[in-house]
């Protein structure tokens, strides 16, 4: 367990940017309730084996007790550096991801399924969106009763989307609740 | 001899010489008989004295209106005495001087309008330069024209110099003789005027020339003449411009020789143009000098009104364009209205005027730097753009597909058939000729094509939308610069942004036409115009070139129509925009911002949006019951009614009216309210409670307090309740100030029927008018406690009735029992 070096933070602080926006601001800053502590502390973020969690002070200080190598999870699992040396977001970041999300869409109950078997977003399946998505913007999809399900890249701008024809691509998929199922073990 | 009499008497007394009457006189055969047979008879005729006899039966006969008639007579001729004794003063100095084309000049007129001559000369040159619509024959014309004034004032000048130098005694006189006589010259004019007009009315083609007349009328240095000379010559020409455009005919036509009739409509023609054309041209010019300005806009506008398919129609339109903002009202009202009908009668000129107009306007806007009034932009809500257009005219294409379809089988036919050959061309022939036939045709009639017409629409549309961008994005440069320096420029005459309600109007109402593409770049201005003050509230400066509250909200609300009116298909969920109307709800105060635009954006953005967030939601509801306990009652009753059909929609935001605070498991990340947030979604308003229902619930307004406990009274698991009828906007009209004065009678028509059927009698019963201001607040606040009581009352029963509906009987028994009793209290 150690903090995140330079490099490591922009790079997960820019794939947080993408879905957030200047509600990054409010990820770092939020205030914890956790521990005995009476001053809230704030939450951060820090990475062990390859996998980077965003964990309350609080709980650092307690999971220094543990050695590294007997440490399996701690906080929220944000991502993880693949053996390319590449930060991808996982699904547990969803709950974050969501509460702060710049750009959402929300899909048809008959599309939700679809979706959680790890397809794209197909624009037949759009319930909603919104505007001004610029494409390669991260997106986090929503069913329509504003249940989370997971996020993406946007393919097309919401400008376009209104042209497309019903089975293209608008949203690449890149994490469901699905995985929870699918990948239970990688996860 | 009874009958010559008789005749001679009617005739009126002073015109009676002797010997007219007896050639007018009309002998019957009989008489004449009569009198040749019995000639010793009529001998005494020969002796009459005829004078005495007529002063005689003129003394007899004369009534009241020969009296009248008389005295009229007599003042006429002392008037004509009178005007001649003036010219008689100095019969050689104020002898009229007549110059070659006819005109009278007398001595002080000429010596005043002389000066105003050469000023109208030297404009009429320059409008002339200006004038861009003239052909190389008028051209020459005109040129020819303004040489031979040229020498009229040349001829005038010595004239009058020496005259001047001769006698300026004698010319004093003149002068203050006629400055008594001025009255009577005036109304010699008026009359003149009237007659002339009278005479071009009757027959136009015979009096063409007074038309000229009428134009020198106006040249005089009298106010009340010129303008009494406009207003007429505007009548004469509304009536007498024919329905067509005049052409005149080039060189070759008038070497042709030519029947004795169009030579005469000929010279008609011209001569009515030529007279048009200098009465345009002097109107332009007074439109600019302050005392005329009024008339002749009123001219200008009539004559674009009447007559717009008419020559020098682009001028005309220029001059009503240049005035359509000006900051004289009735000018501008009269401009506007002007344009207005224009666009909405575009069978007049088809449709061309439109394009011209439009287009003139946008220029007018990027020449004063979207510094112009209102009305100048709202003129464009009256054009009306046809969508069938395109239609129609593909139908046709498609017929002649058809068609030519098949010719062509028919041709191959032919090919085959060599005989056919003959008929080939002949039907050739004959297409031919249809087709120049149909070509004639369209060049006669004014009636563009479909394709011109389409042609000219989308012309319209887009100098339209091209000053609502200018418009839009000049307002955000202001607002740019405001931000980064602190300029001390003054806004204009007609405030910061005058132009950019209208626009916004304008850009809700052709929407539909707007190209998709364009609707991004849309939405990003209305995005930075919305939220263009968050910015300065950090900076904490007072400007007036800041956008209002009602100003912001109207480009949320245009946002919305815009996307609700184009991608429709796809529902777009317009963040920024709801997070602009979360904070503007806070900004919102009473007597600044429009209400009315408060409510209707309250209804569009959130009551008609198909479906929201829950956490959005939640936070809207909380704001709404926070701002309706701020303000008076139309606004908490448009918020309660949005509130409501937020609840309805959203049965998980129903939490908010549990009382455990915290929102349970449906409440997001966020564990605590945070009322100061800018971002409804980050408020986390679903961990809190609307406790503010319980206070409006004791709201002093009736209606209000019914709406609120109706409202905390709705039931988490209720599903589906019914769904209220009433708009915020509806709710708003109905409560605000103006309307509402307390009468208690549009108030309650839903929510409570029972005081629906009790206060109006009361209304009734107080006296109306009579009493005195005092006395009807008394009675307003006494009706006020006493409808709160009864409400309280009221809802003591009604739950009392649900805790115990087997006492019901008891209750009613009570209820009769009270009532005496409450009513005693108060």
């Amino acid at each position: 367990m150690r903090p995140l070096d330079e490099t490591e933070t922009t790079v997960v602080f820019e794939k947080l940017f993408k879905f957030v926006g200047n509600n990054l601001k409010k990820i770092v800053e939020n205030p914890s309730d956790e521990g005995p502590e009476s001053t809230p502390g704030s939450y951060c973020f820090r990475l062990q084996k390859n996998r980077v969690y965003y964990v309350s002070e609080a709980l650092v200080k307690r999971a220094t007790n543990i050695s590294r190598k007997n440490l399996v999870s701690f906080g929220t699992c944000i991502g993880k550096y693949t053996h390319a040396g590449s930060f991808h977001l996982t699904i547990m970041s969803l709950n974050i991801l969501a509460a702060n999300a710049k750009h959402k869409v929300w899909l048809k109950p008959t599309s939700e399924m679809s979706f959680l078997y790890g397809n794209h977003v197909l624009k037949g399946g759009l319930g909603r969106i919104t505007d001004s998505i610029v494409p390669g913007d991260g997106v986090v999809v929503f069913s329509m009763s504003d249940v989370p399900l997971g996020f993406g890249i946007a393919a097309k701008s919401t400008q376009d989307c209104r042209t497309l024809d019903p089975n293209g691509i608008v949203v690449l998929h890149q994490a469901d609740i699905g995985e929870y199922l699918r990948g239970e073990d990688d996860l | 001899m009874g009958k010559s009499r008789r005749k001679q008497k009617v005739i009126p007394p002073p015109q009676l010489p002797p010997d007219v009457p007896e050639e007018d006189i009309e002998f019957s055969d009989e008489d004449l008989k009569y009198v040749e047979e019995n000639t010793e008879y009529a001998r005494f005729v020969s002796r009459l004295d005829t004078a005495a006899i007529n002063k005689q039966c003129g003394g007899r006969v004369k009534t009241v209106e020969d009296k009248y008639e008389e005295e009229r007579s007599k003042k006429k001729t002392i008037q004509e005495e009178k005007g001649n004794g003036e010219i008689l003063v100095d019969p050689v100095d104020v002898l009229p001087v007549k110059t070659l084309d006819g005109k009278l000049h007398y001595r002080t007129e000429s010596k005043k309008s002389k000066l105003a001559e050469a000023e109208t000369n030297e404009a009429e040159k320059d409008v002339l330069d200006d004038d861009n619509i003239l052909n190389k024959s008028q051209r020459r014309e005109k040129a020819k024209k303004s040489k031979r004034e040229a020498k009229k004032h040349e001829k005038d000048l010595p004239n009058d110099i020496l005259l001047e130098e001769e006698t300026p005694q004698a010319a004093l006189l003149a002068e203050v003789k006629e400055e008594l006589s001025a009255e009577e010259t005036f109304e010699n004019k008026k009359n003149k005027l009237a007659e002339l007009g009278m005479l071009l009315l009757s027959d136009p083609e015979a009096n063409i020339k007074s038309l000229k007349e009428m134009l020198d009328i106006c040249k005089d240095e009298n106010t009340k003449i010129v303008k009494l000379g406009f207003l007429s010559l505007l009548a004469v020409f509304k009536d007498i411009i024919p329905g067509y455009r005049i052409r005149l005919p080039t060189e070759k036509e008038l070497e042709m020789k030519i029947s004795k009739e169009v030579k005469k409509t000929r010279f008609y023609e011209s001569t009515l143009l030529k007279a048009y054309k200098s009465y345009l041209q002097k109107l332009i010019i007074f439109e600019k000098l302050s005392v005329y300005n009024q008339i002749a806009n009123r001219c200008l506008c009539t004559l674009l009104e009447a007559v717009p398919h008419f020559n020098y129609r682009d001028n005309l339109l220029i001059a009503v364009v240049r005035n359509i903002s000006s900051p004289d009202e009735v000018v501008r009202r009269l401009c506007c209205s002007t344009i207005r009908s224009l666009f909405s009668n575009e069978g007049k000129h088809g449709g061309e005027l439109t394009v011209q107009a439009v287009r003139l306007i946008a220029d007018h806007v990027k020449a004063q730097n979207c510094q112009l009034h209102p009305n100048a932009i709202e003129v464009f809500m009256s054009i009306r753009f046809d969508e069938d257009i395109g239609k129609r005219d593909k139908e046709d294409e498609h017929n002649k597909k058809y068609k030519k379809n098949n010719k062509r089988k028919a041709q191959e036919e032919q090919n085959q058939v060599q005989e056919n050959e003959r008929k080939k061309s002949k039907q050739e022939m004959m297409s031919k000729i249809r087709d120049e036939v149909s070509a004639d045709y369209r060049g006669v009639t004014y009636e563009p094509d479909a394709k011109e017409r389409r042609k000219m629409q989308t012309e319209t549309l887009s100098a339209v939308f091209e000053t609502y961008f200018r418009i839009l994005r000049n307002t955000m440069y202001t607002i740019g610069e405001r931000t980064e320096e602190n300029p001390t420029s003054n806004p204009g005459a007609f405030g910061s942004h005058p132009l950019l309600a209208p626009c916004l109007d304008g850009l809700a109402k052709f929407t539909q036409q707007l190209d998709l593409d364009y609707i991004g770049d849309l939405m990003n201005y209305l995005k930075k115009l919305a939220s263009s003050s968050s910015v300065s509230n950090n900076t904490k400066q007072k400007n007036s070139k800041l956008l209002t509250v009602s100003e912001r909200l109207r480009c949320c609300l245009v946002a919305f129509k815009v996307m609700r009116s184009n991608l429709n298909a796809l529902n777009v969920d317009l963040q920024d925009f709801f997070v602009q109307l979360y904070n503007l709800i806070l900004e919102y105060r009473p007597g600044r911002d429009s209400g009315v635009v408060l409510a209707e954006s309250l209804k569009i953005m959130l009551c008609d949006d198909r479906h929201q967030d829950m956490q959005k939601a939640a936070a809207f509801v909380k704001r709404l019951a926070t701002f309706a306990l701020c303000f008076g009652c139309a606004e908490s009753m448009s918020a309660l009614v949005t509130l409501k059909t937020l609840l309805q929609k959203n049965v998980k935001c129903r939490n908010l009216l549990e009382n455990d605070a915290g929102g349970g498991s449906v409440s997001g990340s966020i564990a605590k309210y945070q009322p100061y947030a800018t971002d409804p979604n980050l408020s986390g308003a679903l961990a809190t409670v609307l406790w503010e229902l319980s206070l409006l619930s004791k709201h002093y307004h009736p209606a209000i307090s019914t709406m609120a406990t109706t409202v905390s009274n709705m039931n988490t698991s209720q599903s589906q309740t019914f769904l209220s009828a009433v708009t915020p906007q509806q709710a708003f009209a109905d409560f605000s100030l103006v309307k509402e004065s307390f009468e208690l009678k549009n108030e309650s028509r839903k929510l409570n029927k029972r005081k629906r059927e009790s206060l109006p009698e009361e209304a009734k019963n107080a006296p109306e008018i009579d009493m005195v201001k005092l006395s009807k607040k008394l009675k307003e606040n006494f009706t006020i406690l006493r409808d709160i009581k009864e409400d309280e009352r009221e809802r003591m029963e009604l739950q009392s009735e649900k805790k115990k509906p087997l006492k019901k009987q008891n209750n009613v028994v009570k209820k009769k029992l009270k009532n005496p009793k409450s009513k005693k209290k108060i």
